[in-house]
């Protein structure tokens, strides 16, 4: 090694690194590990599944509301078919009550 | 290697920086980029931490990665040994010439205007005090290229060296 190399050795001696260099990697890191953390999180938390089925419970509670209440009304519509027919039968019995009560009277 | 070995990321930081950045530094020629490089190879480092196994290869690792990040930013940003020149007069020679002597400084800034791959090498062989051999291992490129590099920057270097700075250097 000639002198102009050892000059090269000294020229090139390491520098230190920027103080904040460190501060920032350990900022860096924490926020990386956070940003893992995040991602590698399950979906399903309990918090999640709770709303999850509630919400579930409510639309399913929705539908069978809505499937009681269709057959109150067609219920409702049959049993007033059903009056108005037995209204109507029982007219139409007394018009032939009557009907039959003229034929055997004595002007006939 | 040490089979009860564990890594501390926050002591190798404080046992590396200084070399990860010099070697990013010298590279580069930029500090502000510098900094940027020895962050992001810490951060693999944090990454693949698992996978070191000793001290020692922990530190061949980071010079490994602190070289081709380095090279992969040089690339990305096309500097010109030119630009570099002027980029390093306008950055860093205040501070170089604080720091060491004139004779250091200017040595550096002649070192930035060399073709990357003898950068490198010289870098390596003169900062780090590596063997061809080490060299080759680093920058994973046959031992007859990177003698070559060695040669090859040193004799540019010295020719830069004794037209610029004969007032400096003595022995040749």
């Amino acid at each position: 090694m000639d002198e102009f190399e050892r000059e090269l050795e000294q020229a090139f001696e390491r520098r230190p690194a920027p103080p904040s260099l460190k501060r920032r990697l350990i900022e860096r890191r924490a926020a990386e590990a956070r940003r893992r953390a995040q991602a590698e999180r399950p979906f399903f938390t309990w918090q999640r599944l709770a709303a999850s089925l509630l919400l579930t419970a409510v639309l399913a509670g929705s539908v069978q509301w809505r499937i009681a209440e269709r057959r109150r009304r067609e219920q409702a519509a049959r049993h007033q078919v059903l009056t108005a027919l037995r209204i109507t039968g029982q007219a139409l019995d007394r018009m032939n009550t009557r009907l039959a009560a003229r034929r055997h009277s004595p002007q006939d | 290697m040490a089979p009860d070995w564990q890594p501390d990321f926050e002591q190798l930081v404080d046992q590396y920086q200084s070399m990860v950045f010099s070697l990013a530094l010298r590279m580069t020629a930029d500090r502000g980029l510098a900094e940027e490089i020895a962050q992001d190879v810490f951060m693999e480092l944090d990454r693949n931490l698992a996978k070191i196994e000793s001290a020692a290869h922990a530190c061949f690792w980071l010079r490994k990665v602190a070289m081709h990040r380095s090279a992969d930013a040089l690339r990305r940003r096309k500097v010109r040994g030119t630009d570099l020149w002027v980029e390093m007069e306008d950055v860093h020679g205040a501070q170089a010439e604080d720091r060491a002597t004139p004779l250091s400084a200017r040595l550096e800034q002649l070192l930035a205007t060399l073709p990357e791959p003898q950068r490198a090498a010289l870098v390596l062989r003169y900062q780090e005090d590596l063997t061809p051999e080490e060299i080759a291992s680093t920058l994973q490129a046959p031992l007859a290229t990177v003698k070559s590099h060695l040669q090859r920057g040193l004799k540019l270097l010295r020719a830069k060296a004794q037209s610029h700075l004969k007032e400096y250097v003595r022995g040749d």
